[in-house]
């Protein structure tokens, strides 16, 4: 797996290492490929945990923070604060910009997750969480249009590429802002470990087998709103790597056991967020595809299979 | 042992409260099979639940160990009590083995890891209950004679003295339930648990446990000890 990493570092530089070792050459990889590769690691394997996340919580192999409206919250959001931003004085590249851009993407998508958690109490079936989500992601999406539709030419343009999906935006000082809460989030799932693996019973018996369902919702709440929050702020709306890499993985390492399946998630999301990323490159020549395109077209495939193959319990 | 001490059961709604049962008033020994018979709807789950701490009391008290079961922390009270409860566990890649593990969770560490200590006890559950040759099965693979005595095995795995189990019988056929229920009769004399099992099979019930509990339609209830 870690040759695979940097086999793909590799890979995604050798389309213009026919630079000679200069200055520019040094640009490239420190200012626009390290950022890059680094970002959709942490988007790739930051998406496919918050899947994870959900689909034990839920105890269903069709949740993910896209299907769910979760990063429709924070495309939301992260819109007003857009707005709100270039209506005032300073611009998004200060920290503060990025700062309020960030809390913002967070709040939208804690608000999101909170809300499908309190309707999903009501109703437990698999495919009416899935409707749920869609009208959700259907009501953002719409007040976001609102929003798109009443900014300026400029704000606009910005609002379509980033909703596309972008690894290629970030630069290096917004990693050490990305990275910090990235780490200290990802390393806090590994204290759910025993909680989640009892709750893929039912909560009935995770609750006798001493486990606290309350404390275990708000801590997946808040992890994978911080999470997609981040990430949604920094890449846009991701579409498909945080539902199909938990299921991929499932498929792969037949394990229910949570600490295998998050590493196994991890570096499974960061992989197929890589190749995602190589290939927008590769494909076309001159221009590069924005990356939903390529998550899309890798990931809804997989969870059409899984629809396919397994009788799944729609109860 | 459970002593149930003017205990009143119910449910509360944000409108109003709705008392089901009065005044029980039992006490439930180790090494008692104990039946819980009453028709669809009267109860017997909301009985349970009580029992496990799940619905508190309207009034009264559930003493397990003489200690108040709401008292009791969450930890505590899975190496005390254990539930089957009707609903199907599957998907998630999980098998036999994992669902039976899962009844060491109340005493792992924070990472769930099985000690080889933990294991022997998931291999001598399964094999109490003929599960040996099942232990890498999925659990979407078993029927639901198979299923029932999995997740009693998950009980005996968590080492309770006392079980619980909510209508373990329900989709079972005639020779399943015999044999499920001299599974559970067994485990009540050679190891000192207190099993209390919900059914509709009155009949085959009145073979193998030694109280019943009779939940009627007229808020009363009845005990008779066979």
């Amino acid at each position: 797996m870690a040759l695979a990493l940097s086999n793909l570092l590799i890979g995604s530089i050798n389309l213009l290492s026919i630079n000679p070792s200069d200055p520019l050459f040094y640009t490239i990889i420190y200012d626009i490929r390290l950022p890059k590769t680094i970002t959709s690691i942490v988007a790739g394997s930051g998406l496919a945990l918050s899947g994870l996340l959900m689909q034990s919580l839920f105890r269903n192999p069709l949740a993910g923070p896209y299907v769910l409206g979760v990063s429709s919250g924070s495309s939301l959001f992260v819109a007003i604060a857009t707005m709100l931003i270039s209506s005032s004085q300073f611009s998004h590249y200060t920290v503060l910009g990025k700062s309020m851009l960030f809390i913002f993407s967070i709040a939208g998508a804690l608000l999101v997750t909170t809300t499908v958690l309190m309707v999903s109490r009501k109703n437990k079936s698999n495919i009416v969480l899935l409707l749920i989500g869609l009208m959700l992601g259907q009501i953002l999406g719409a007040l976001q249009g609102f929003i798109e539709y009443m900014s300026n030419p400029n704000d606009l343009k910005t609002f379509v590429v980033w909703g596309m999906g972008n690894v290629g935006n970030t630069t290096l000082h917004d990693l050490w802002l990305m990275i910090p809460i990235y780490t200290i989030t990802v390393a806090s799932s590994f204290f759910l470990v025993k909680s989640l693996n009892a709750i893929l019973l039912h909560e009935q018996y995770a609750q006798n087998l001493g486990i606290n369902i309350y404390h275990l919702k708000i801590a997946v709440i808040i992890i994978t709103s911080i999470l997609v929050g981040i990430i949604t702020a920094f890449c846009g709306p991701i579409a498909f790597i945080g539902i199909s890499v938990p299921i991929a993985a499932r498929l792969l390492f037949k394990t229910p056991h949570h600490l295998h399946q998050i590493v196994f998630c991890l570096i499974l999301g960061a992989c197929v967020m890589l190749i995602a990323d190589i290939l927008c490159q590769v494909l076309s020549a001159n221009i590069i595809l924005p990356i939903n395109t390529m998550t899309t077209l890798i990931g809804a495939p997989v969870v059409l299979y899984l629809l396919f193959k397994s009788k799944l319990n729609f109860v | 042992m459970i002593s149930l001490e003017q205990l009143e059961i119910g449910y509360k709604t944000r409108y109003q409260t709705i008392s089901i049962f009065k005044d029980i008033h039992l006490t439930l020994h180790p090494g008692n099979l104990v039946g819980l018979v009453g028709d669809n709807g009267i109860g017997k789950s909301t009985f349970l639940k009580t029992l496990t701490g799940n619905i508190t009391p309207l009034s009264g008290d559930v003493l397990i160990n003489s200690k108040s079961v709401t008292d009791i922390n969450l930890q505590h009270l899975s190496q005390i009590l254990s539930i089957v409860v009707t609903e199907k566990i599957g998907g998630f890649n999980l098998t036999v083995w994992d669902v039976i593990a899962s009844g060491r969770i109340p005493y792992l560490n924070l990472f769930g890891k099985l000690t080889s200590h933990d294991e022997t006890i998931v291999i001598t559950s399964l094999d109490q209950l003929n599960l040996l040759s099942l232990k890498n099965k999925l659990m979407d693979e078993l029927s639901d004679g198979q299923r029932q005595k999995v997740m009693i095995a998950k009980s005996l795995a968590q080492e309770t003295p006392i079980i619980l189990l909510d209508e373990p019988t329900a989709f079972l056929d005639y020779t399943s339930k015999h044999h499920l229920f001299s599974i559970l009769k067994k485990l009540c004399i050679e190891q000192n648990k207190l099993i209390i099992v919900s059914s509709h099979d009155v009949d085959l019930m009145k073979h193998y446990t030694t109280q019943t509990i009779t939940m009627m339609a007229n808020n009363e209830i009845q005990v008779v000890y066979n």
